[in-house]
Formats: C-alpha cells, sequence, structure tokens
C-alpha cells in the first residue's frame, strides 16, 4: 500500500528577469494505490503528473506531505534508509530507447540487479541465471534469443518488454509506467498495456499509470482509479468507468472532448467542452486554477479556489464548485 | 546469438567478439589501418629503437650538417651523427613523456570530471572551482618557471609535470558528458534498482563514454608530444639525452637549418616524426565511435 | 491571388536507398491521387516508408535515398520527379508548403521567428517583404496568436502548440496550395492537439488547399482526412474515403490497426494488439505480400506475389484475400 497526503513540490526557476520565478508543480496531493491495485494519472504535460510518479517511485524529493510505503513514513528516514522501500517501486519509462545502456547486452542489463537480489536474499548465484530466463519469459520473449543481444538489435516494443522484465528482476509490488507505450509503434501498443494488466494479475503488481491519453488509462483494470492533474492540483478522482463515462469537472470533460473520433465508427458526444487555449503563460494563482479556460466560469470561481470533495449525486470526488454531467465522449456507432 | 551464455564464458567470448568487431571497423576504411600501422611502427620504435644503434651514436668529423644521402637518408646533424639514428634514438624520451602525460591527463581528468558531475551538489561546486583554477594557469610560463629548478631529466617526471598541467580540459568535458548522461533512463533505472555507485560509475557510465576517452588519451599524447617539443626547441631545459625537440633546438639555432640548405635534413628528421605520429593519431580517432558502440560495430 | 487548388498525381512511385546490403525499397510502388481541395492522410507505422514519400513529394529525398522509378506530376508544376536545382528550390515554399516532422524544434534557435521569415521571403526573392509579414500576422492571427508578439520571439519563447503553428504559417505564407504535413500533433498535449486540427482544416478550407496528412495516429487522419490511405513496409495497402475504411476495413493490416487502438467506451477486451512486430529496410520480404507475417487471412500466394492494388468501388486494398472474396 503506497499513500501520500498533501504532497507539494515546489521548483525554484530562474526567470529572464532578476529573481527566481518559484513554479509549483504539485499543491498538495493525496493519492492510495493499494497492494495490487491500480491507477492512472491523466493530465497534459506540464501538469505534475510526471514529478508525482517520480516522487512516488523515490526518484525525486517533495518539498511537503508524507509519502507513505507500507506503513512506513519516508520523510524521516535518510536516502540510504529509503532505497530498500523505493526498491519495491520500479519505473517503467517513456523512451525504451534511452532507458537501456546500449553498451550492454541483455544478459548483462538482467544480471547486474538479479545478482544484488540474490545477495539481499541470500539465493545461490544459478539462480541468476534461472531468474533472467523467467522474467523474460513473464513479459513475453523467448530467453533465448534476447540475452546475447544488444538493445539496438531489438524493436521498441521488445526494448519496452525488456525494461519491464528488468523492473521484475528486483520482485517490486509497484509498477510506474510513464507514457510507456506513447513511443512504441501503434499495432504494438495494446500489447504492452495488456502485459501490464497480466502482470497484475499473475503477480499481483500494483499498477500507476501515468499517461496523457484517457482512453489508455483503461486497460489497467476496471477497478482502477483515475486522478485528473491539472497544474499540480487533482481536479478529479474516482473508478475508471466512472469518470470516462460521466466526468463532471470541465478540465476532464475537456481532455475527454479533444480525443479524435473516429468518424465512420464512432459518433461525436453532444456535448463537447473546448477550453480556452492558454498561449499567455503569465498563469494566475488566484481562485480555480483552470478558471481562466473554462467555458463556465463563475465569479464564485475567480475568487476561491475549490478543493477535491464529494457532493451529492456525484460518485467521484472532483475540485468544482458546478459540477455537471456532460455528454462529451464519442461512442461507437453500432451502440447508438 | 541464440546459445545462452553463462558466467565466464560470457565474458570471453565477448572480448573475443568485441576484437572480431575491432578487426572489422578497422577494415572499414584503409586509412585507420595505414593509422594503425603508423602507430605500431611508433610504439615499436620507442620500445626496441634504440637497442639497433650505438650507445652513444657514432660521429663522422667528416660528414658535420650533411644534406640527406644514400649513406644517411636524413643527412647529418652538426656533429657528424645520422639523423635517423638521433630520430629512433630520441623517440623513446618524447613518446614515454607524451605516453605518461596522457595517462595522467586521462586518469585524473576522466576521474574528476566524473565523481564531479555524478555527485554534484557541493563535491562539484568544489572540484570545478579547482578545476576553473588549473585551467587559468598558463602552461608554459608556469613550465618555463619549473624547469628552473627542476631538470625532467627522465621522461616520467616530464610527463608527470606536463600530465598535472593539463587534466583540467578533460575534466570539464568529462563532467558535462556525465551530466547529460545520468539524465538518461538507464542510469536512472540503475538507481531505481539500488545498484551501487561503483556499478553505475564503472559499468554504466564509463563503458558509455569509452570512445571519448579513448578520443581524449590519444589526442592527450600528441598534446604531450607538442609540449615538450616546444620545451626542448625554446631551449629553456638543459637537455641529456636526445630527444625531437632539443633536434629542432640544436638545428635551427646552432645550425641554421632555416638559411642553411645542408642542416634542412637535421630540420626534416624530428618535424616528419611529429607530422607523422599526429597523422597516424588522427586517422585512428576516428574508428574510435565505431569501436566502442556496439551497433557500429557490428553493422 | 486565390488560384485553383492543384490535384497532385502520385503514380508508380519507388524510393530505394542504398545499404551495404544492396539498394533497398523504403517505398515501392506507391500510386496516389491527392483531388484539387481533399485532405488527404497517410497512416504508418515506423518503417512504412510514409515520411519518405512526403519528401518524394518535393523529391527531397536525401542520398543514400533516391527516386528510382514513378512520377510525382503537380497540377501547375509537371512532374517533381524531373525537376532539380534552382527550379526545385522555387517549387518548395512557392507551390509546396511542407510542415517538417516534430516543426516544434525546426526554428533556428538564435533568431526570432520575423528573422526566418524575412529569410525565407529573401531566398525566394519576395521583393514585397512588408506584404510577406502582414501576411505571416494575418496567418498567426487566424491561428489564435499575437501576430506581432510571435514574430518578435524567439523558439524557446514559445509554446509546442504556438511552434506548430508557426510551422505551418511558414509552410502557408509564400502562398503555396499544395501542403504537407509531417506528423502535425506528436509530442502535443490532446487538448492542443485537438486545436491544430481544428486549425488545419480551417485553414484548408479557406485557402483552398489540397493538404498531405502523415501520421501514425488513426485518430488524427479521422479528425481532419476526407481520403485515407495505409502505408505498410513501403506499400499502400488500403486507401478510399476515410469514413468508409474506418467503417468497414478490408485489408487485414488496416483492421489490426483500428482493433489496436484503445477506446473510451465498448468491450475493452476486444482491441488486440497485431501479433509479430513491423519491418523495417532491411527486413522487408523481397516478394510477395509485405504483410504475410502478421496476417490472419495469409495464404500460400502471398509467399510469392505481391498482391496489386485493386480498385474496389471506391476503394483501392491490395491483398489476396480480399481480392478473392471479392471474385468469389
Amino acid at each position: 500500500m503506497i499513500t501520500g497526503t498533501g504532497v507539494v513540490k515546489t521548483y525554484k526557476q530562474r526567470g529572464k528577469m532578476l529573481g527566481a520565478r518559484e513554479v509549483r508543480a504539485l499543491r498538495g496531493v493525496d493519492f492510495a494505490i493499494p497492494k495490487g491495485g491500480a491507477a492512472s494519472f491523466i493530465g497534459e504535460s506540464g501538469c505534475g503528473k510526471t514529478t508525482l510518479g517520480r516522487i512516488i517511485a523515490g526518484l525525486e524529493t517533495y518539498d511537503e506531505g508524507e509519502v507513505v510505503i507500507d506503513g512506513v513514513a519516508m520523510s524521516g528516514l535518510k536516502p540510504k534508509e529509503r532505497q530498500p522501500h523505493f526498491r519495491k517501486i520500479q519505473m517503467i519509462h517513456q523512451d525504451p530507447y534511452s532507458a537501456l545502456n546500449p553498451t550492454r547486452t541483455i544478459h548483462q542489463t538482467l544480471h547486474a540487479p538479479l545478482s544484488l537480489r540474490a545477495r539481499q536474499t541470500g539465493r545461490p548465484r544459478s539462480w541468476i541465471e534461472e531468474r533472467a530466463a523467467e522474467v523474460l519469459s513473464l513479459v513475453g520473449l523467448d530467453p533465448g534469443s534476447v540475452l546475447a543481444r544488444y538493445p539496438h538489435q531489438l524493436s521498441g516494443g521488445m526494448r519496452q518488454r525488456v525494461v519491464i522484465a528488468r523492473a521484475l528482476t528486483v520482485d517490486p509490488e509497484m509498477l510506474v509506467a510513464d507514457e510507456a507505450v506513447s513511443m512504441i509503434d501503434v499495432s504494438l501498443r495494446l500489447g504492452i498495456l495488456a502485459l501490464l494488466k497480466d502482470l497484475r494479475e499473475r503477480l499481483g503488481v500494483s499498477v500507476l499509470f501515468i499517461t496523457h491519453d484517457v482512453a489508455t488509462a483503461r486497460y489497467i483494470g476496471d477497478d482502477g482509479e483515475l486522478y485528473v492533474i491539472y497544474r499540480g492540483q487533482v481536479v478529479e478522482r474516482g473508478a475508471v468507468d466512472t469518470v470516462i463515462a460521466d466526468p463532471v469537472h470541465p478540465y476532464t470533460q475537456s481532455l475527454l472532448s479533444a480525443i479524435p473520433v473516429l468518424h465512420g465508427l464512432e459518433q461525436p458526444g453532444e456535448q463537447p467542452v473546448v477550453p480556452l487555449e492558454s498561449l499567455d503563460e503569465s498563469r494566475s494563482d488566484e481562485g480555480c486554477l483552470f478558471a481562466r479556460r473554462c467555458p463556465f466560469r463563475a465569479d464564485r470561481c475567480e475568487g476561491e479556489r475549490p478543493l477535491l470533495q464529494i457532493t451529492d449525486g456525484v460518485p467521484q470526488e472532483h475540485a468544482c464548485f458546478y459540477p455537471e454531467r456532460r455528454n462529451v465522449i464519442a461512442r461507437p456507432l453500432s451502440e447508438v | 546469438m541464440t546459445v545462452l551464455l553463462e558466467g565466464s564464458s560470457t565474458s570471453a567470448a565477448m572480448r573475443r567478439n568485441f576484437w572480431a568487431g575491432v578487426w572489422r571497423v578497422m577494415r572499414r576504411k584503409p586509412s585507420r589501418l595505414v593509422g594503425a600501422v603508423l602507430m605500431a611502427g611508433f610504439v615499436f620504435m620507442g620500445a626496441f629503437g634504440p637497442l639497433f644503434y650505438p650507445d652513444p651514436l657514432p660521429r663522422d668529423v667528416n660528414q658535420l650538417t650533411r644534406p640527406p644521402s644514400w649513406q644517411h637518408w636524413l643527412g647529418t646533424d652538426d656533429q657528424g651523427r645520422d639523423v635517423v639514428a638521433l630520430v629512433v634514438t630520441g623517440s623513446r624520451y618524447v613518446l614515454l613523456a607524451a605516453l605518461v602525460t596522457a595517462v595522467i591527463t586521462v586518469v585524473l581528468g576522466t576521474g574528476i570530471g566524473l565523481f564531479s558531475g555524478f555527485k554534484r551538489g557541493r563535491w562539484d561546486t568544489v572540484l570545478m572551482r579547482i578545476t576553473d583554477m588549473k585551467l587559468t594557469i598558463p602552461g608554459l610560463p608556469l613550465l618555463l618557471v619549473l624547469s628552473t629548478v627542476w631538470k625532467f631529466s627522465s621522461a616520467v617526471q616530464m610527463g608527470l609535470v606536463l600530465g598535472l598541467l593539463s587534466w583540467g580540459g578533460v575534466a570539464r568535458a568529462v563532467r558535462a558528458q556525465t551530466l547529460s548522461l545520468r539524465e538518461r533512463g538507464f542510469i536512472e533505472a540503475a538507481r531505481g534498482l539500488g545498484l551501487s555507485t561503483s556499478h553505475i560509475v564503472g559499468k554504466e557510465l564509463l563503458p558509455s563514454m569509452a570512445p571519448y576517452i579513448a578520443m581524449n588519451m590519444l589526442i592527450a599524447i600528441t598534446g604531450g608530444v607538442y609540449s615538450q617539443v616546444g620545451l626542448f626547441f625554446l631551449g629553456v631545459l638543459p637537455y641529456e639525452s636526445n630527444n625531437w625537440g632539443q633536434m629542432l633546438n640544436t638545428a635551427v639555432f646552432r645550425s641554421g637549418a632555416l638559411t642553411v640548405p645542408s642542416a634542412l635534413g637535421f630540420l626534416i628528421g624530428p618535424l616528419l616524426a611529429i607530422l607523422l605520429l599526429t597523422l597516424a593519431i588522427v586517422l585512428v580517432v576516428d574508428a574510435m565511435d565505431e569501436i566502442f558502440n556496439p551497433r557500429l560495430r557490428e553493422e | 491571388m486565390s488560384k485553383q487548388a492543384p490535384g497532385v498525381r502520385i503514380d508508380g512511385l519507388t524510393v530505394v536507398y542504398k545499404t551495404p546490403a544492396g539498394e533497398l525499397p523504403a517505398v515501392r510502388d506507391v500510386s496516389l491521387t491527392l483531388e484539387p481541395g481533399s485532405i488527404t492522410g497517410i497512416v504508418g507505422e515506423s518503417g512504412s516508408g510514409k515520411s519518405t514519400l512526403a519528401l518524394s513529394l518535393l523529391n527531397a529525398v536525401q542520398p543514400p535515398g533516391r527516386i528510382s522509378a514513378g512520377s510525382v506530376e503537380i497540377d501547375g508544376l509537371g512532374d517533381v520527379v524531373g525537376l532539380g536545382g534552382e527550379q526545385l528550390r522555387k517549387a518548395r515554399g512557392r507551390h509546396i508548403g511542407y510542415v517538417f516532422q516534430a516543426a516544434q524544434n525546426s526554428l533556428n534557435p538564435l533568431k526570432t521567428v520575423g528573422k526566418q521569415l524575412l529569410d525565407l521571403g529573401r531566398s525566394h526573392g519576395v521583393d514585397d517583404l512588408r506584404g510577406l509579414v502582414r501576411e505571416a500576422k494575418e496567418l498567426l492571427g487566424r491561428m489564435g496568436l499575437d501576430g506581432a508578439r510571435v514574430l518578435d520571439s524567439h523558439q524557446h519563447e514559445l509554446s509546442g502548440g504556438m511552434r506548430q503553428r508557426v510551422g505551418i504559417m511558414l509552410a502557408l505564407v509564400l502562398n503555396a496550395h499544395v501542403v504537407v504535413l509531417d506528423e502535425p500533433t506528436t509530442a502535443l498535449d490532446m487538448i492542443t492537439q485537438a486545436n491544430i486540427l481544428k486549425i488545419v482544416r480551417e485553414v484548408h478550407a479557406e485557402r483552398g488547399l489540397t493538404t498531405l496528412v502523415i501520421t501514425h495516429d488513426i485518430g488524427v487522419v479521422a479528425e481532419v482526412a476526407d481520403r485515407l490511405a495505409v502505408m505498410y513496409g513501403g506499400r499502400l495497402v488500403e486507401q478510399g474515403p476515410t469514413r468508409e475504411v474506418l467503417g468497414s476495413p478490408r485489408h487485414p493490416y488496416t483492421r489490426g490497426l483500428i482493433k489496436a487502438i484503445p477506446r473510451l467506451v465498448g468491450d475493452i477486451d476486444e482491441a488486440r494488439a497485431l501479433p509479430g512486430r513491423p519491418p523495417t529496410l532491411a527486413t522487408v520480404p523481397k516478394q510477395g505480400c509485405v504483410f504475410r507475417e502478421r496476417c490472419a487471412l495469409r495464404m500460400d500466394v502471398c509467399d510469392d506475389v505481391d498482391p496489386e492494388a485493386v480498385l474496389q468501388g471506391t476503394r483501392t486494398v491490395a491483398c489476396h484475400a480480399v481480392t478473392v472474396k471479392e471474385h468469389a
């Protein structure tokens, strides 16, 4: 079980003019991912979803709040003491090309973490080779043909499978997949998504999926939770299917409306929400963070910030004063 | 490629593959082979060349400062010694000193650059300030000052001093490389997996920089040759053994090779040696990228 | 000023790349007509030859590649394959506008957008540079930007979506009427992508263009294109009106590709990845159908005979299995 409460991360950015500008990457985020569970962080680039994922994987620190892994709070520990906890959470990077060392064979790549694991758990050296073959089989690769190869001899999809296999070498409890399929050929993406889902079912690892493509979030399983993040704040949170089918926050609705419609196969939603584009970089920190782009904003939104809450008649949490269901997503013609 | 490689046989097989790959890369361009042959020639000359000549070299008082002839291919010096023999016997000091310079430059530069770039933070700041300070010390004047107290009679001493003076640039460059590499996914993944720092630096970072380091090493050799030849040419160091810089000094200042045609061979000898060595290195450097990159090595 | 949108006819185009293993075709015998005033989308994965095909439209395939056969006829310009040197340079920009892949990064980081615009104008011998700037501001304004401010900006001061708009402006500002957009929305966020696609559609209609969109994302084509062409392993395997191809894909690859897209509603278990992986230049089969290794409908004939593109109503499909079924 991995939980976070009020996680804040602020970057100091050197501005063009004198003085540093503070960029709030995360503004007090709560999350909870149960053992064997699944969650997705959805949002546009720069919304903080990747930062949050990296904090959860222990690759970045946070300024306020707390991250708790299996009951142990991370902020009280020294960096060395955190390592065994963060070992349980492995990151799958977006780019399978830079995630593997081009000068090392797949065998070498897997051997290093496995021999570390063998030492930690007191297993014999022979276990290393067995396990290397095993993790490759788990991700659907043929160990015999892959082990002796260099990354450049594998396709993007195969590399991403090797990356997942490498993460499995240290027996993780959770995989954090950051846009893990966006650089993979379209015809192969689903295979990787299915693999993550399959690993959840077979090994009981939980999966945190970070993406800007809402549709892929469905593939981690229907028991998963969806977090919609905008400018460092979770603006909507609930069961995957609920949030996708009945979003109430205008930002979630904008994201869903923006997904291309496969005309000929699908019929577009009747009430698409088109947000005002924020071409102006001087963003206001007053009131609702989405107010300036929101087509439905009211006076109250300018002065007061809505917090994540539950209101009557809405099954999911949301951060909007005026939650309203809108028919935004495209549906297959066969269903209409 | 389909066999499951294990344990020690893996590393032996990989080593074999590596050298087979090196051979493939070298064969790709004839110029690389020429460079490698030239370089082997210089190594042989430095190691065994002096053994072929008597010490001290015979002097022929009837043949002082002669132009090239069948008997003396590059002529003779002002004491009637054969220039070819001088170049060969003088190579040991020059090449050894240059090699020591290069090793020290690369080891210090890479070590400091790697450590600085990988640790970042306070260590980085301190080390880079030191590097900057070192870079601001002008090398040649310092050497001139040092030469008044130190005679550099042995090549190792010479190399040591030159090496200590020239690691700054490599350190800066390696640090920059490290900083960009450590952001790469595979380094981050290694940290996430909990692999040790020595593994990350030694097995992940260093091999990724191998072509770069090898290139720096080779170029540092030419740098080492130039600086010591320059020092001896300026005549600020008393010379106790033959070397190319001292030959140039005598050729120009004592025999007037710039105006006297008969001393031209005396001048050309060491110059030709330096030129060929530089050429050899330039030709071989071209292959480094392909040798250390598995993809380029195999294609 | 407004000309008739030109038509483009690509006929039997083959582009080969010189490799150590000999000359390998990246695009093989592709015939495709871009009707005047239409938007055509080419969909393909990595190694399908879609970007090479787009470059052929400008006769801009770089060595070691070359166009080895076929023609690209553009109305008012003639066969582009026969053009060379100065003529070709003038044609690029004047007749054919090109928005490069990752246009977000194709601007010169050292010069303001305005400077780059003037460079473009000068290299094409535009006399009225004021007019050019006016036109650029108008185009940028049309795309929802403050023209004057953008022209004064450097690349790093613009967001991804803004840079993409600048790329489109630079492609159109010389009044080109054939426009090629290579992966116009890759690396952009969903909302920005939707905006850019809307702009492409609107500008296309307003200026009377003939547009070609190259992408790996069927959704992008579905949003903007009238006609859809699917490429695989250097071959054009299916083409036809977008709605028809999406509604009832015939080539097994097209079917597989559409099935492989995660959707928001419906049974998620229906979505399937295609088995195998897309071929590279080196692994494309020399003879027979390029898709057979991953195909569920594979027959004996597929191993030896490359299926011809057969016209079936509004559609062209290159598949033995489909052709056999049609004739049965």
